[in-house]
């Protein structure tokens, strides 16, 4: 798209409508996995907008109280509460992955294999470390008491239970993301797109944005509404 | 040419089937007759377009076959005719519409003089309440259904005490007055409807919706239920009578309060009492009423000891050994004029005991007697 | 535009089978793909068939006692689901998508053609969990084909527990498989079009694929989450859809669900559903009436721009199936008023087949009937939509007979009447040869003919009041009178001569497999791109050793001064000079 804007400087609205009006291609210089990629980013984002819109629904309609986010949320570090401390690092890994994604990216422009592999790496050992975290996280609220179906607290059973779903969906998202990113990275690394050129990388790092990005609204639902 | 005629034929025997069929909407017992006239506009904006297509099509067809070497006009677009359809179209859209909202602003404002009476459904049958003298009614929790307290009325709550309860799945109304059906359920999805009033609302459970409408004509209705609601869903009716004022205060002061329900109750037996719970737990009232009434299945009033026709012709004597086999496996014999719906139950030995003991007290000592 | 290079298309790698698993199985070649998901469609379609006329079986005559009410209700869920996902979904997208795209944009392939074999055989998969159903204990669903909660988990419905599972399980991996194939079908359309083939120049039947390719990728998501949310209620005991309930006497352990939540994420994916089958069909038979009526299909732009409305529109209007349902009632005003808009551009697209036969030169093939009959069962059921979705006038008819009529002329009869025809039109360039055309128009007439006297009748049972969904009647009453029961036993019979009567079309697409005429690489004398391959049926990789170009659109046909009735997409324009 970014080429088509130059070429054609008549402005957004004028070369998107060349663009959709040419013939083989419409968005130009743009690999078919890069589109399908995109297309099927759009297709998941229904799919969170739909646990998203289902868990506002729910929490607007039950009649049993909602937890305070503050409260079961918390982590006592030197024996003191500190509210979404948890969530914080999480957070703060996952978007410190993206920087290490976009860099990679950066270097698969430039050629830089080495570079590719060890920045898809650390992407892929940050995603690791929040899926650990999540895991932990998990642990502690059912030894709390709180389940997917009940909950100790007086609370809404939905709690448990849209939390659990919620970010059960997203953590396998961000295993998943693990997974394909590991093996592009030793792909990368044997060489097998020397040839054919990085594009997969950036593709890759479409999706490991995308998963950062469903993190962020899902840490504004859960946590800090 | 054969083609043709056939589309033609089609259409037009789709309109002479129209006015010689013997099926049009049941007579209205409402005052909702704005709804069938919201149904007629659009019935024959409609069945104009239909024809009118449906000709046109028949007649190009013919008129247009095809000839070898022959050139159809090139015309790739024609600007002026699409914008006439088009706004012919929404014109058409908009006259169907309208009133249609119009009505449905109607349909959904209550009028405040309406009197509440409030249904409950449930698998497979229909229960009603009414507000009683105070015109409240008792609040409900779902936690307090059982057979002794149907429609789960909180205890301690006075405005209950004197709520009109009916589960013989009939109801009668007065003509001329606004009616509010407050619709609940306590277990699935129903449809509380009655095609003479045209009016119908699904009931889902942990809501209450509604529907109004003042009753014109007086007369006995079905009353169906519209939503699949399980494997006895077309079992599922009730009778609405519409009474005259005086018909209908004769009814009511028939009915029995929630304190004169439980008033009214003979102490049981520990283990008809027990038998009674195992009763509830498995479910069995869904289908089996202990007042004489026929709902899914046999009512259990005055059974035990009676000889009974089966589907298949035979007499059996309703006993212990047929009411055993019945619960193990329900479709082996069934009583004439009921649906084979029931599904086999388990239930241990102690409990089969408590509940045998249950069902031979619902047969009164008199009853017992002459059958015998 | 800097243009006339095809890095990808040009030289794209295709993996050429080296034995029979590849060729016929595991094959990467989108015809061959077109072909597996056709046949498996018709197969699980079949199964739906038989299902349907035990029903109407059952319906007439009910005293022959040939089954319980739980094999009814589990048969008309099984029925509805699989003709609506597992066939007609899967055959419009699935066999017309993949066989259609490639060839009519000048592609020699789908984007991902490993992609594309794994969605037909994740499909297969999908069939077969959905038919486990009537083997795991109790059965498959019974709980109607639009599955609401708090009934499909409840005692009270036949497969409560594994049946429910399997449905949804099933449905979950359809919607992987649709994902997959889905893709590639978008990506193709927008990034390998062959030189020449601008979007406004693409066939119709490639749009309608494409928009309702769209349609499906971001409606089944609702489906999948819903799916999901249904089986934690049902195995580890959340209470999403599930409010506290007495289920036949039992205290349940849920609280504080949301029945109406389903029914929301459930229609947010059913009405575009509607139009993923309903766009493609448009498309098809744009072409096809284009084809043999000679002449172009009247207002193109516009019916591409139709398209697009419809598309984005079926989006907004899913509430019109809830009615009814307990929603906040002024849902009502808003999506009457949103589903009757949807009413415009579709009434245009039926306006310009028909002013398509105007002037035209109206060549009665077989497939041109049932592209005819389409039209005007569509028009039927079109205009019965417009009384389901004017919102007074649902409340007497939702839930009757009217709906099942309304949804069978316009979701049912029309779309199969499509494939039919479908089938009809391309099977010369699949496999080289002809239809039977004796067979053919014998059995267009009975399916036809038989169709209309099945359901035009129906919806007057609707307006008596006769309920859906009902096992029995129970006799005489006043919602269900002795003509009733007359009309009910006239169509059960009808329906059984048109179930029958489908057997000859398979008889004729077997026999003429093997003994069927010869056919010319163009027996239609069509415009459009897949006729012009260089074989037919055309190798792998479609088009030889160099991609077509196109210059001009796919309905160049009587162009005046021009000696044959028809110009090849891929035809040079005359130059000025």
């Amino acid at each position: 798209m970014a080429e088509a804007t130059n070429q054609n400087p008549q402005g957004a609205i004028e070369s998107t409508v060349v663009d959709w009006s040419s013939d083989q291609t419409v968005f130009k210089g743009v690999p078919w996995g890069k589109a399908m990629m995109w297309i099927f980013l759009l297709s998941d984002t229904f799919i969170f907008t739909c646990f998203l819109v289902s868990y506002m629904t729910i929490r607007m309609t039950t009649g049993a109280p909602w937890p305070e986010p503050s409260l079961v949320f918390g982590l006592t570090v030197f024996g003191m509460n500190v509210p979404l401390l948890l969530i914080a690092i999480m957070t703060f890994i996952l978007i410190t992955s993206s920087g290490t994604m976009a860099l990679a990216v950066n270097m698969g422009y430039r050629g830089n294999k080495n570079g590719v592999f060890w920045l898809m790496l650390a992407t892929a050992l940050l995603g690791l470390s929040f899926v650990g975290m999540q895991a932990f996280e998990w642990s502690k609220l059912i030894s709390e008491g709180i389940y997917a179906w009940e909950n100790q607290m007086e609370a809404a059973p939905q709690f448990g239970s849209i939390f659990f779903m919620v970010t059960g969906f997203h953590g396998l998202h961000v295993s998943a993301g693990v997974a394909y990113l590991a093996i592009i990275a030793f792909r990368v690394r044997m060489g097998k797109y020397d040839k054919k050129g990085y594009d997969i990388v950036e593709i890759t790092g479409l999706y490991w944005h995308f998963v950062d990005l469903v993190w962020v609204f899902i840490f504004a639902f859960f946590y800090l509404w | 040419m054969a083609v043709a005629l056939v589309i033609l034929l089609v259409v037009i025997g789709s309109v002479i089937f129209h006015y010689l069929n013997p099926w049009a909407f049941l007579p209205i017992a409402s005052q909702w007759q704005f709804i069938d006239v919201t149904v007629y506009i659009t019935f024959w904006i409609c069945g104009v377009a239909f024809v009118i297509l449906g000709a046109f099509m028949a007649w190009a067809i013919n008129k247009y076959k095809y000839r070898e070497g022959r050139f159809s006009r090139y015309e790739p677009e024609n600007a002026p005719l699409e914008k006439w359809l088009t706004g012919i179209t929404t014109i058409g859209v908009v006259v169907m519409l309208a009133p249609g909202l119009i009505v449905w602003d109607d349909y959904i404002n209550v009028p405040a003089d309406a009197m509440e009476v409030e249904v409950q459904g449930e698998q497979w049958t229909w229960k009603f309440r009414l507000p009683g003298e105070d015109g409240i009614f008792g609040t409900v929790s779902t936690e307090n259904i059982d057979s002794l307290n149907p429609f789960g009325i909180n205890e301690g709550d006075p405005h209950g005490e004197d709520d009109i309860l009916i589960t013989t799945n009939t109801l009668h109304l007065p003509v001329d007055r606004n009616v509010k059906m407050l619709l609940r359920s306590k277990d699935v999805l129903h449809d509380f409807w009655v095609p003479r009033i045209r009016a119908k609302m699904d009931m889902v459970p942990g809501m209450v919706t509604y529907f109004w409408f003042r009753p014109t004509e007086v007369g006995e209705l079905d009353i169906l239920c519209a939503e699949l609601c399980g494997k006895s869903h077309f079992n599922m009716r009730g009778t609405l009578y519409l009474d005259t004022e005086e018909d209908y205060r004769n009814w009511l002061s028939n009915q029995v309060t929630y304190a004169e329900m439980k008033a009214g109750r003979k102490p049981e037996e520990p283990i008809v009492a027990e038998g009674r719970m195992v009763a509830d737990k498995n479910g069995c009232f869904a289908c089996h009423s202990l007042d004489g009434s026929a709902t899914v299945g046999p009512t259990w009033l005055d059974m035990w000891g009676r000889s009974v026709e089966m589907t298949d012709g035979t007499q059996v004597v309703i006993d212990e050994q047929y009411v055993r086999e019945s619960i193990v496996d329900p479709t082996a014999k069934i009583v004439a004029g009921f649906a084979p719906t029931m599904i086999p139950y388990e239930l241990s030995e102690e409990d089969l005991h408590a509940l045998m003991q249950f069902l031979q007290a619902q047969t009164s000592v008199e009853e017992a007697t002459e059958a015998l | 535009m800097a243009q006339a290079e095809i890095p990808y298309q040009e030289s794209m790698e295709l993996s050429h089978p080296h034995s029979w698993w590849t060729k016929y199985w595991f094959s990467q070649d989108h015809k061959v793909i077109a072909v597996q998901y056709g046949i498996t469609a018709i197969a699980v379609g079949l199964v739906a068939l038989v299902l349907s006329d035990l029903m109407r079986i059952q319906i007439a005559f009910p005293e022959w006692e040939i089954m319980s009410p739980d094999f009814y209700y589990q048969a008309i869920t099984m029925h509805g689901m699989i003709m609506v996902i597992y066939l007609l979904t899967a055959f419009l997208l699935g066999a017309f998508g993949n066989f259609c795209i490639p060839l009519m944009c000048g592609a020699r392939d789908m984007a991902f053609p490993f992609v594309n074999m794994l969605s037909y055989h994740v499909y297969l998969l999908s069939v077969l969990i959905l038919l486990v159903g009537y083997f795991v204990p109790g059965g498959p669903t019974g709980a109607g084909w639009t599955l609401y909660p708090p009934q499909t988990i409840t005692a009270g419905t036949p497969g409560n527990e594994w049946g429910i599972t399997t449905m949804l399980a099933s449905l979950a991996v359809f919607i992987v498989a649709f994902t997959m194939g889905g893709l590639n079908y978008i990506t193709t359309v927008l990034q390998a079009r062959t030189r020449g083939m601008t979007l406004m120049r693409m066939p119709l039947t490639v749009w309608g694929i494409f928009m309702a390719t769209f349609l499906g990728l971001l409606a089944f998501p609702a489906l999948f989450v819903s799916a999901i949310m249904m089986l934690l209620d049902k195995w580890i005991g959340t209470s999403f859809f599930m409010p506290a309930i007495v289920s036949l006497g039992e205290h349940l352990e849920y609280s504080g669900g949301q029945p109406l939540l389903f029914q929301h994420l459930f229609w947010f994916f059913g009405h575009p559903e509607v139009y993923i089958v309903a766009l493609p069909a448009f498309g098809v038979v744009s072409d096809i009436i284009s084809v043999n009526a000679r002449k172009n299909i009247f207002g193109y732009r516009l019916m591409v721009w139709a398209l697009v409305a419809i598309g984005i529109l079926s989006f907004i209007v899913w509430a019109h199936h809830m009615f009814v349902a307990g929603m906040h009632p002024f849902f009502g005003f808003f999506f009457a008023t949103t589903t009757l808009i949807i009413a415009v551009p579709t009434a245009i697209k039926v306006y310009n087949w028909i002013l398509t036969l105007w002037r035209a030169n109206v060549r009665l093939t077989v497939p041109m009937l049932y592209a005819l009959s389409f039209v005007l069962t569509f028009i039927l059921g079109g205009i019965t939509g417009l009384f389901l979705g004017n919102v007074i006038i649902d409340v007497p008819l939702s839930d009757t007979y009217f709906v099942v009529a309304h949804f069978h002329m316009v979701m049912g009869v029309a779309p199969i009447l499509v494939i039919f025809g479908g089938i009809y039109h391309w099977y010369p360039k699949i496999t080289g040869r002809m239809l039977n055309d004796r067979i053919g128009r014998v059995h267009f007439w009975i399916t036809f003919l038989g169709t209309y006297i099945i359901y035009f009748p129906m919806h007057y049972l609707g307006f008596i009041g006769t309920p859906r969904r009902y096992f029995d009647n129970l006799g005489v009453s006043d919602f269900y009178p002795m003509s009733a029961h007359y009309l009910n036993d006239v169509i059960t019979i009808v329906a059984l001569v048109v179930g029958a009567s489908q057997l000859l079309y398979i008889y004729n697409l077997v026999y003429s497999y093997f003994r069927g005429e010869k056919a010319s690489p163009n027996p239609w004398g069509a415009a459009s791109l897949e006729w012009c391959t260089p074989q037919t049926p055309p190798e792998h990789g479609n088009w030889g050793d160099t991609l077509p170009t196109v210059h001009r659109w796919a309905y160049d046909y009587s162009v005046p001064g021009h000696d044959k009735d028809f110009i090849a997409q891929n035809e040079p324009q005359r130059s000025p000079a």
